[in-house]
């Protein structure tokens, strides 16, 4: 219980941080904390793996492609000089909307009675796999690699989709779009 | 009463009669500047031949059996009651003989007159596509038909009016006759209607058949009174007569066919051929007649008062006409109809003899020009001669008989009051058409001597009228335009006009077992009850004459004495200043309905124009574009390019969505 | 132990799943720098998977966390795209800032 509401305080306290901080770094950081704390709630929730893969995949590879490019785009210009407020009035609608949209969501919640959850509904919507087990590696792989297996390979599918794009839009400087210089090569002397 | 329905289902000579003018007048039309001096010939051919088979078909028209009469071609039936089809009974016979048989003489003579004109194959067209309207109009055997015939006659005057439309004179007359003609063609459509309503056919027959049995006489006086308006406004009654003075601008020929002999006569065919119509509604008999009887004896004051040949004519028969009118509309048709037969041919004979006149004298149309030509045209003399003798009605001449019949049936139907003011009537038409006479004929020639010694006010626009054409033909030769033309082509139409205008009155001496009244007692209804005579024919007779001896009288002895003939410069100026007011603006009748209907048009398009047409109409529809220009720029404002604001307007449809399944749930 | 059984109640999950989604939505709309507009995207996704998590401990089926797995793919595929977009856009210019990359304006 205690654990619920300490994390769920760091959670929005990170969440804020995130989306307030001035610099982009502090602004990374901020989301470490908030996948972290988000990694020890799947804990809690019998959800083993994928707290693991959250860290894994996600603190570690995404946030680290966030600071490679936050590297890249601060080299050879002012770092993130900012232009003049388009929109300076945006920010209360946009609080306010987010607070009418929170209050349906949490209002419906609370009047709605959730369906009870009996032995017997779980006989019935059961996976396959130990209880005991559930949400373990065994349980989450085999799930992934028989019943799921469509997805998983959709999946796959959509990241070399996702690299290929990547190459496509930001490219190197292939040598098909710049001319070769031309190249004084000294000619051999003759000899003499 | 016969059944207006003609015997047979079919007559196809019918089709001939009927279409050969219309065949002529497209032909014309078609080929008109390549035919030039052809088209006066191909023209008068086709209505010689449409006056040959109405010959034909005498017998066939004069046929009767059982209760029909007559031949009868049905064309096709568009509803039940609504069929169209030509009908050719006695009544139409007589019309129809004088349209084409005059019409092909008027014709003839036009060849002649009109020579030399730039624009004579569209004379001669729109002349073919008069007659066949005509024809149209007294062929048909139900009132819608007629009613085309009656719009297409009035768009061939309109046409030939203003046939030199060079002239804006002649423009303002065409359309002045084609508005009051249109007044007429509102008031037959309006009988059509209640026709149509109380009877379900257009058809003579179904609607005469039913008179006293379908309509109460309130009805019934509604319907005549309706078609009256129509006669009124084509045959030039009072008060819609102002057109047929004006209607002189055209050329002498048209004033002869349209505006004497046929379309005139018209509205006096309507209410001969609807005569169950009125032999029923008294009070329509009297409106009528009243009407005819003061168109009479206005026409005959205001040619008192003219100076111009065509307009003395023109009032002239404004005048008999109104006696036709006066005779049909008490109840004797076949009066009316006989003066009708007569008048024809004296008035075309009067028309086409000062078309000759106007033709040798280069265009000049105001006798206070002219004088003593009876020694330079004799033919012209002794035809108008005639003419004059036959409209005052002289014994001997077709004119008597006529107009003498006409006034005493009129006392016969107990209409003492109109014969009186008929009788008045015959004496000022004596007084002026002999004025016309001796002024023009007899007395020095003043064709040279200064117009404002005469008392010519406006001398540029006399003797231009007939001109237009000429002119330019003048112009470009140089030589007198009276040689281009075979004198031929002119007088032998007048000399072959001649004999009906003395002779035809004649098919009604007998009184009442004349020819005449034998011809018609098929067709019109006789009035029950023999009707009792205040005094013998003799002596109407004999009273009409004195009348008209006396009228003759005071015209010789002020213009036909010889000293009246030596003085006649000095005392035809004094007349024409002297003349009063009244008479030189007819009445003030063109005045009056300038002030009262064209002015408030005037006025009511010029608000239109500027106030409604640019402001509401036009604002209307530019205040739809602005509309859309606005609804545009409103919605081009949320295409700012901004991420952030695309993205607050997503985050604002997904609040909708939520709250909207979160609070009004998710349907059925 | 019966794993469906919450020692909290769901509802306090799924609060504040929704809690740190809207805080996601309000970092894209309020932030012009675009990075930071993406890690509030991904704050979004995460927000999303938590809500994924709880569900599948209630029902205890493990097909919302195949679902969260899925997502954690996407996520990063999606962040790997829209990271080049903005090196892309932002190479040439002098400030990295969305409000300057108006062009679709009108």
């Amino acid at each position: 219980m205690i654990v619920f509401w300490i994390l769920a305080l760091f959670l929005i306290g990170t969440g804020v941080f995130t989306i307030t901080a001035q610099k982009p770094v502090h602004s990374v950081v901020g989301l470490l904390g908030n996948f972290i704390a988000l990694a020890i709630m799947y804990l809690t929730l019998n959800a083993e793996f994928l707290a693991v893969i959250q860290i894994v995949v996600y603190s570690g590879a995404i946030l680290i492609l966030f600071v490679f490019v936050i590297a890249l785009l601060s080299s050879g210009v002012k770092p993130f000089d900012v232009g003049p407020d388009r929109m300076p009035k945006i920010l209360w609608p946009a609080i306010l909307l987010g607070i009418i949209a929170l209050g349906t969501i949490v209002s419906s919640l609370l009047r709605t009675t959730a369906a009870p959850v009996t032995s017997s509904t779980r006989a019935l919507y059961g996976q396959t796999g130990d209880a005991n087990a559930f949400g373990s590696v065994t349980d989450f792989g085999t799930a992934l690699f028989t019943s799921n297996l469509l997805p998983f390979e959709i999946t796959a599918l959509i990241l070399m989709v996702a690299v290929i794009g990547v190459v496509l839009i930001a490219g190197d400087d292939a040598p098909a779009r710049t001319k070769p210089k031309a190249r004084n090569i000294p000619r051999e002397p003759i000899a003499r | 009463m016969y059944h207006v329905l003609g015997i047979d289902g079919s007559f196809p000579l019918l089709y001939f009669i009927w279409l050969a003018p219309l065949v002529g007048a497209v032909v014309l039309w078609a080929f008109g500047p390549r035919l030039k001096s052809l088209a006066g010939p191909i023209g008068s051919a086709l209505i010689g031949a449409a006056f040959v088979a109405t010959l034909f078909s005498w017998n066939d028209a004069t046929a009767i059996s059982g209760t029909s009469a007559g031949a009868h071609q049905s064309m096709f039936s568009w509803l039940p009651g609504f069929s169209f089809g030509l009908l050719f009974d006695r009544l139409t016979l007589v019309w129809t003989l004088i349209i084409t048989g005059v019409g092909f003489l008027i014709h003839v003579y036009s060849i002649g007159y009109m020579a030399g004109d730039r624009a004579v194959a569209r004379f001669f067209a729109y002349m073919n596509f008069f007659v066949f309207a005509m024809l149209t109009l007294v062929l048909s055997d139900n009132f819608v038909g007629l009613l085309v015939g009656w719009g297409l006659v009035g768009l061939a005057s309109y046409f030939l009016i203003g046939f030199w439309f060079e002239r804006p004179s002649a423009v303002a007359a065409a359309r002045k006759a084609f508005v009051i003609n249109v007044l007429g063609d509102v008031g037959i459509l309006y009988a059509i209607i209640v026709i149509v309503s109380k009877v379900g056919s257009i058809g003579y027959g179904a609607t005469f058949a039913g008179v006293t049995t379908l309509f109460t006489p309130h009805e019934l006086f509604i319907v005549c009174a309706a078609i009256f308006v129509g006669c009124a406004a084509k045959s030039a009654q009072v008060p819609l007569h102002t057109w047929l003075p004006d209607a002189m601008e055209g050329p002498t020929p048209v004033s002869a066919l349209i505006h004497a002999a046929t379309m005139v006569t018209a509205g006096v065919y309507l209410i001969a051929r609807c005569a169950p119509l009125w032999t029923a509604s008294p009070d329509a008999r009297a409106l009528v007649g009243a009407i005819g009887a003061l168109t009479a004896i206005a026409g005959a004051v205001l040619g008192v008062a003219q100076w111009d040949i065509k307009r003395i004519l023109a009032y002239s028969t404004m005048s008999q006409i109104g006696y036709m009118i006066m005779g049909v509309g008490v109840g004797a048709f076949d009066a009316g109809v006989l003066h009708f037969l007569t008048h024809a041919f004296f008035k075309a004979q009067l028309f086409l003899g000062a078309g000759i006149i106007i033709h040798h004298l280069a265009s000049e149309q105001d006798v206070r020009r002219m004088g003593g030509l009876r020694k330079e045209m004799p033919f012209a003399f002794i035809a108008m001669g005639i003419g004059v003798l036959a409209i005052c009605g002289i014994p001997g001449f077709s004119g008597y008989f006529s107009k003498d019949a006409v006034l005493y049936e009129t006392l016969l139907a107990g209409h003492p009051v109109l014969y009186g003011i008929g009788v008045l009537t015959a004496g000022i038409t004596a007084y002026y058409m002999f004025r016309l006479l001796f002024v023009t004929f007899f007395g020095p020639y003043r064709g040279n001597v200064d117009p404002s010694d005469l008392g010519i006010r406006h001398p540029e626009l006399a003797g231009t009228a007939q001109s237009a054409g000429h002119h330019a033909e003048e112009e470009k030769d140089g030589h007198d335009h009276g040689v281009h033309a075979p004198a031929w082509l002119m007088t032998v139409p007048v000399a072959i006009l001649i004999v009906p205008s003395i002779l035809i009155g004649w098919l009604a001496f007998g009184g009442e077992n004349s020819p005449w009244k034998r011809f018609f007692a098929p067709v019109f209804p006789h009035a029950s009850g023999a009707a009792v005579a205040p005094i013998p024919e003799l002596w109407s007779g004999i009273i009409v004459l004195v009348v008209v001896a006396i009228g003759i009288a005071v015209a010789y002895w002020r213009y036909g004495t010889a000293t009246a003939q030596a003085g006649s410069v000095e005392r035809l100026r004094l007349e024409s200043v002297r003349m009063p007011r009244i008479l030189t603006n007819a009445y003030y009748f063109d005045a009056a309905i300038d002030i009262l209907f064209v002015r408030p048009s005037r006025w009511l398009g010029r608000i239109f124009g500027t106030v409604i047409d640019p402001m509401v109409i036009d604002g209307g529809v530019r205040e739809v574009t602005h509309t859309a220009g606005w609804l545009g720029h409103l919605f081009r404002s949320f295409q700012t390019g901004l991420v952030r604001g695309y993205a607050l307007y997503l985050v604002f449809g997904v609040a909708c969505f939520v709250a909207y399944y979160a609070w009004i749930g998710a349907g059925r | 132990m019966n794993p469906s059984l919450f020692t909290v109640p769901m509802e306090n999950y799924i609060a504040l799943s929704a809690v740190v989604f809207f805080l996601g939505v309000t970092g894209v709309i309020v932030r012009r720098n675009p990075l930071i507009m993406l890690m509030s995207i991904e704050l979004m996704f995460n927000a999303a998977n938590l809500a994924l998590v709880t569900f599948a401990k209630a029902w205890v089926n493990n097909t919302g966390h195949i679902f969260a797995f899925l997502v954690i793919t996407v996520a990063a595929a999606e962040a790997a795209i829209g990271l080049a977009i903005v090196v892309v856009l932002f190479r040439k210019r002098t400030n990295v800032d969305v409000d300057e990359v108006a062009v679709l304006k009108g």
